[in-house]
């Protein structure tokens, strides 16, 4: 109780720090006089004369480097120009041609290493997921997080990369030509809605060999494998790993990419602004609803089938606790994802230089404070409901909260970020406890909870929380203007934000549901009830993780070995 | 019930999009988004989980 007492002064004492420090920037926020802000109105501006041809011939200098650069100021100058045409010398369109290359080749490197990025959060899953199962199944989790990356690609190169992107058209921050221009549409309410695309299956179909298309390829498809590694942890302990093969091949090959259509690839929703008025269409700045709540909405279905492990309910229903292995693995693995989402975020402005390339410093800091937050949120809340400060729950709240700022990431300013991450860090504790106790639907690692439920608050926060002022080259979704929400006057955003949740709920549910069904009576999604008290490494995957390690013995009368 | 739950969920997608057709204000489109929503959280969670709570593996 004391500790208790001492947990509520804290909390008291730090919502009075916050509350104090938000008066304070209120006032900081004050406006400057309007006196020094622009040019006076009429002024011409101020005279360029056009650089000629003879100009720029005379600004190439040979400089002397006998003798190295160690300063770097001989390294990178007009001399590195490389004329077209050796015997005309350096043109005004070789300088040019020049600075379009660096601008789209910034932008290429950019993305590219933010794939790379997130690439590596496939480790930080993996050993998240494996630490958060009993040792007797690391093998099988770890494998499943391994092959994730391999079966999702395949599916997704040879038919979810045209279904999502096949329409989407030029990505100017890329230079594309917009050979990827097909989108199918239907007639409603007298407007088309985008369905689905149809170029670029297996990348050289219909002028899809090309640069720009394969670095966006690159990082859809890091995208798309963070969704359907989402499944493999609520599903751990007890998947057969056939089912989980074939589950993620539908995960990667379809579910993800309609769903990733509608939002980011031209389709119905993205256009809803501008066929519909609503804000500017459904905003989703870097996934929260397109990567992290379809999949953990797909993980409840699958969870749903496939049940809870033996031994994790008693008879009447209570549920029982099955603690992990590994603590140290799952704080690492947080810390890698949390590396990893700078890729994820930061990332999806697809550029540094231009239509608000810059924009990603600020994407990148609220990323940083709403995984702040969402652990602080996770772990008082535990603190104060259960007398510590839980380990594995202050992972979930970082992650939580990293998860919520995905959407809104690129929308909102940094106190905004803040508030969305501390939600997100109490919600996942609630979601947890709720889809524990009342559901009982058996997630080993939280992720329905921690991508599922806090997806959809991410997905609502850009609807609440956008702030107007960004600006990617003028225009989102085909609307002028920057995403603004209700907060900031436009409650037609949070209607677009909410049409996003109804269709990931009622719609990419069910898709998941029927596939998991189907799944389920070609190959059976649960392994035996022998083979799971056994653990699945040796049934299932041939070899122990941990060959030197003394399990626990566990019957059907004790399944937990409790 | 499962395919009676797939229904209604999917009901509820259908609910909120057709808010899109049947009414003009803003105001109105949220109440048919949110009824939707709930139509599909009914679904889900009234009908399927609850078959598969009803056949769960630790009430044997």
């Amino acid at each position: 109780m004391k500790k208790i007492r001492i947990m509520k002064k804290i909390c008291v004492a730090l919502i009075v720090l916050s509350a104090l420090t938000s008066i304070g920037m209120l006032f900081a926020q004050a406006p400057a006089p309007a006196a020094a802000a622009a040019p006076a109105a009429g002024s011409p501006p101020p005279a360029s004369a056009p650089i000629t041809d003879a100009e720029l011939k005379g600004a190439v200098v040979p400089t002397d480097r006998s003798n190295g650069d160690p300063s770097g100021a001989l390294t990178g100058t007009a001399t590195d120009i490389t004329a077209s045409d050796a015997a005309k010398g350096v043109t005004l369109k070789d300088v040019l041609d020049q600075i379009g290359a660096n601008r789209i080749g910034v932008n290429f490197g950019w993305t590219l290493l933010c794939g790379f990025l997130i690439m590596f959060m496939q480790a930080g899953f993996a050993v998240v997921e494996t630490g958060l199962c009993r040792a007797k199944n690391a093998n099988h989790t770890m494998m499943m997080n391994f092959m994730v990356y391999g079966v999702g690609m395949l599916a997704y190169w040879l038919i979810g990369f045209p279904i999502q992107m096949g329409g989407v058209g030029a990505v100017a921050n890329l230079g594309g030509i917009g050979v990827l221009n097909a989108e199918t549409t239907v007639h409603l309410f007298g407007k088309d809605f985008g369905i689905f695309g149809n170029v670029g299956y297996f990348l050289v179909h219909r002028g899809s060999y090309d640069v720009a298309v394969m670095v966006v390829f690159l990082f859809q498809m890091v995208f798309m494998d963070t969704t359907t590694t989402i499944v493999t942890g609520t599903c751990a302990e007890r998947w057969k790993y056939a089912a989980f093969m074939i589950s993620t091949m539908f995960l990667g090959a379809f579910i993800y990419p309609i769903f990733a259509n509608w939002a980011w690839g031209g389709g119905w929703l993205a256009t809803l602004g501008a066929n519909f008025g609503l804000g500017h269409g459904y905003s989703d700045f870097a996934g929260s609803g397109v990567v992290h709540s379809v999949g953990g909405i797909t993980a409840l279905a699958v969870g749903m089938i496939i049940g809870p492990r033996l031994g994790k309910y008693t008879r009447t229903g209570k549920p029982n606790a099955i603690p992990g292995h590994d603590i140290t693995w799952v704080l690492c693995g947080c810390f890698i994802l949390a590396f990893g989402w700078f890729g994820f975020n930061p990332g999806s402005t697809l550029a540094l230089s231009g239509a608000g390339g810059l924009r990603a410093a600020s994407v990148a800091v609220n990323t940083m404070l709403a995984g702040m937050t969402g652990s602080f949120g996770a772990v008082l809340y535990m603190w104060m409901r259960y007398g510590k400060p839980d380990a594995s729950m202050g992972g979930n709240g970082f992650l939580a909260g990293l998860v919520a700022i995905t959407a809104p990431c690129g929308f909102v300013n940094p106190v905004s970020s803040a508030i969305i991450g501390l939600v997100a860090g109490v919600l996942v504790c609630i979601s947890v406890e709720f889809i524990d106790r009342v559901l009982k639907v058996d997630d080993p690692v939280g992720a329905i909870s921690v991508h599922g439920a806090n997806g959809l608050w991410g997905v609502i926060a850009v609807g609440l929380f956008a702030d107007g002022k960004s600006n990617y080259g003028g225009s989102w979704n085909g609307v002028a203007g920057g995403v603004t929400g209700l907060f900031y006057g436009d409650a037609g955003q949070l209607v677009a934000q909410l049409l996003g949740v109804a269709t990931l709920l009622g719609f990419v549910f069910v898709l998941a549901f029927v596939a998991n069904l189907f799944v389920d009576w070609f190959v059976g999604q649960r392994v035996s009830a022998k083979t799971e008290l056994q653990g699945l490494d040796i049934p299932e995957m041939g070899a122990l993780c941990y060959p030197d390690f003394v399990l626990k013995p566990e019957s059907l009368s004790s399944p937990t070995g409790d | 019930m499962i395919f009676v739950g797939i229904v209604i969920t999917l009901l509820g997608f259908v609910i909120s999009v057709s808010s899109l057709g049947m009414t003009e204000t803003t105001g109105g489109r949220m109440a048919m988004v949110l009824a939707g929503i709930a139509v599909s959280l009914t679904g889900i969670f009234g009908f399927i989980n609850a078959k598969y709570l009803k056949n769960a593996n630790w009430r044997k």
